[in-house]
């Protein structure tokens, strides 16, 4: 058709508009890079639905902020995890101090008596002068006066002076020292969640690593040659996961006797069940694509054709299946612990504190807080960093 | 059926075999035998115990017995429990952890299926929004820190529950509520997502088009269809619920097959480990097979003897 006839066609369906509006633009005002945007790598397709995605952002944020904790934390304070100091055991947090003549007091629990600075600082524990048993008081000397605790009436401790009188509260004071309180042998709270955000971080680092290497290889090898070699190595995969691992876990860990080395080896040694299955599903619908048949043509050899062609293509499969399987090892680690087959004492894991806090938890609950709010944003963080991932990667599966 | 069945036996027996197997020569690499530990044996009571437990005998004669006594359901006596046997251990803890276990089953398919029905049907409103929120929360947070908050703030803060034991009814409530936990957020959001599916299907708009009454769509159309990915991870659940009663157990000082076994590791005693490791196995190996059973069963499509 030529210009003519179309400007007859346009002008016979709408009268209404004036033919001469129609015409070409002159070629200076052509402009064709607005029109087809830059094609978009998967990779950056991929960062570009994540960036979106508020949760799993702020899930990102989050497990950076928990990499700087744990690695730069510890060197910013000047505890360790393992200097006990049973004198200032059991510190909460944030306690009330007492005003008694010109010093500052901090009544214990644990039935002791602390002299304080202004701000609350501990000084020094306070020795007792002496002790009357029949009205149930210990008493001390502070500087010109004297403070007594009396512990008459049953699960309360009272701080009177001489006559009786009880002294009010001075005021509601945080913990100068130990930022988050101390445990029951004295040692830092905080500097020891540091370290057990570092062992969490290392076990998801081993279980991502494990998977990585023997998942991706075991689930390549069986899904690319099929057949026997397939079946029986997908028996033995049904086999081992029949079981749950934390079963197996325990096991290990019985023989290999408690410690960081052995919670490596024995997720090690059975975590990358999942991963296999994964690949192996994507192995089995990847082979029959061309891609293979071209490679398989030139003579590659079968591991370069799951290395370079096969593996690369399930990235996204294996990525969301690591994204889930990560925050399993870490709950496996913190569950080991608790059950008391995780990392040796004097060593920190969430796991462990959470075990050690129960015992007390009656009387020092924040020792049972902070580990388990820890174990939580880390858990809750790397869940939303997966969801987000899936969603990015495969975005037929979100829903 | 009946070929998928006998199929399925004989594999379940070789699964076992090896479990057996890996368990025992696991526990018999340990260096040192199970009263090495104990203070300053005599030599004399060392020889008359390993005598007593055939410790001296070769380790293929020991892995046979084994064997042999494990197949008449007699896992052997407990290394540090005098005088008991594994067999008397697991029937002391049965009771109390299958009450818990049971109760926690219940609850999660009493309750967790309806929340996520509830959800699926107003979806993306706020209900669906809390409930989804909770349920996350459930399925990221470990059973032994929502074991432990619940003690904190129920017994010992409110006084409202015993902290341990379940000597009264009430003691279940916390112990049912940590373990359920888990498997009640994870089914609540698998049914809402399959329920959402299954409203998007053709049949469904039919079943309304006939002017059927919406309880009817929903039970007799919608969760027939809806249930089935629910129905095939029971199996992992139950899994999650055996792992989990160890932790819980502890926490609430419950007397039950759990605590045995933490106790076990806590004290070397290898072979109430083995012993109670394999009676779990059977456990899940057994209710993994009446699950697929079932799962045929309710979905006609498939085909239980390719």
């Amino acid at each position: 058709m030529t210009e003519k006839t179309i400007e007859n066609v346009v002008a016979k369906q709408q009268p209404s508009i004036d033919p001469t509006l129609w015409g070409k633009l002159p070629e200076s005002e052509k402009d064709e890079k607005s029109l087809s945007h830059v094609s978009l790598t998967y990779w950056q397709d991929v960062w570009r639905r994540l960036r979106g995605n508020k949760g799993a952002l702020f899930g990102l944020i989050i497990i950076l902020a928990l990499i700087l904790f744990a690695l730069v934390g510890p060197l910013l304070t000047n505890h360790t995890y393992d200097n006990q100091n049973l004198s200032t055991s059991n510190i909460p947090p944030r306690y009330d101090i007492y005003k008694v003549g010109e010093e500052y007091l901090y009544l214990h629990k644990n039935m002791k008596l602390y002299l304080t600075k202004s701000n609350g600082e501990i000084i020094r524990v306070l020795e007792k002068d002496k002790e009357d048993m029949i009205k149930k008081q210990l008493i001390y000397t502070v500087g010109n006066g004297t403070a007594i605790i009396d512990y008459s009436t049953k699960n309360t401790l009272v701080l009177t002076d001489e006559n009786g009188k009880v002294f009010g509260e001075h005021k509601n004071v945080s913990n100068k020292t130990n930022l988050l309180g101390t445990d029951h042998l004295g040692r830092d709270l905080l500097t020891r969640i540091m370290y057990g955000a570092r062992v969490s971080l290392l076990v998801a680092v081993v279980a991502a690593l494990v998977n990585f290497l023997i998942g991706m290889m075991y689930g390549g090898i069986a899904g690319f040659f099929g057949g026997k070699v397939d079946n029986i190595m997908m028996r033995i995969v049904d086999i081992i996961s029949i079981i749950p691992l934390t079963l197996y876990v325990i096991l290990i860990m019985v023989v290999l006797n408690s410690g960081l080395l052995s919670i490596i080896i024995a997720l090690g040694s059975v975590y990358w069940v999942d991963m296999a299955r994964v690949v192996r599903g994507q192995m089995l619908s990847l082979k029959e694509e061309e891609f293979v048949y071209a490679a398989k043509t030139i003579g590659t050899k079968p591991l370069k054709i799951i290395t370079t062609h096969l593996l690369p293509n399930a990235m996204g499969a294996i990525i969301v299946t690591l994204t889930m399987l990560i925050p399993s090892a870490i709950f496996m680690e913190a569950f080991m612990s608790f059950i008391g087959l995780g990392v040796t004492a004097p060593m920190a894991s969430w796991g462990t504190l959470c075990n050690e806090a129960l015992e007390s938890i009656r009387s020092f609950s924040y020792q049972l807080f902070f580990p388990a709010i820890a174990i939580c944003i880390t858990m809750i963080a790397f869940n939303l960093i997966g969801d987000g991932l899936r969603d990015a990667l495969d975005p037929k599966l979100r829903k | 059926m009946t070929l998928y069945v006998v199929k399925r036996l004989v594999a379940i027996i070789i699964t076992l075999f090896m479990i057996i197997t890996l368990t025992f020569f696991l526990m018999h690499s340990i260096p040192g035998g199970p009263f090495t530990g104990d203070k300053n044996v005599p030599e004399a009571v060392a020889k008359a115990l390993s005598e007593k437990y055939h410790l001296d005998d070769p380790l293929w004669k020991q892995y046979f017995d084994y064997l042999k006594s494990v197949a008449q359901f007699d896992l052997g006596p407990s290394f540090k429990y005098e005088g008991m046997t594994v067999n008397e251990l697991i029937k002391a803890g049965l009771p109390v952890s299958a009450k818990v276990g049971l109760l926690s089953v219940a609850l999660i398919l009493i309750v967790g299926i309806p929340i996520g029905i509830f959800a699926a049907l107003n979806q993306n409103k706020w209900p669906d929004t809390l409930v989804m929120l909770l349920a996350t929360l459930g399925v990221t947070i470990p059973s032994f820190v929502i074991g432990t908050l619940l003690l904190y703030v129920f017994s010992l803060k409110l006084g409202w529950t015993p902290a341990y034991g379940v000597e009264q009814w009430q003691g279940y409530i916390l112990p049912v509520l940590a373990l359920s936990g888990f498997s009640l957020s994870f089914v609540s959001r698998l049914t809402r997502s399959s329920m959402i599916e299954v409203f998007q299907q053709d049949y469904m708009r039919t079943a309304r088009g006939k002017g059927l009454r919406p309880s009817k769509i929903i039970i007799k159309h919608g969760l027939r269809n809806g249930l089935i990915p629910v129905v095939t991870i029971v199996g992992p659940l139950i899994a999650a619920m055996l792992t989990g009663s160890f932790v819980i157990e502890k926490i609430f000082a419950l007397p039950g097959i759990g605590r045995h076994f933490v106790q076990s590791i806590t004290n070397r005693d290898y072979t109430t480990i083995m012993g109670i490791t394999i009676f779990y196995a059977v456990i899940l190996v057994v209710i993994v097979f009446i699950v697929d059973l079932i799962y045929g069963l309710i979905d006609p499509r498939i085909k239980l003897n390719k």
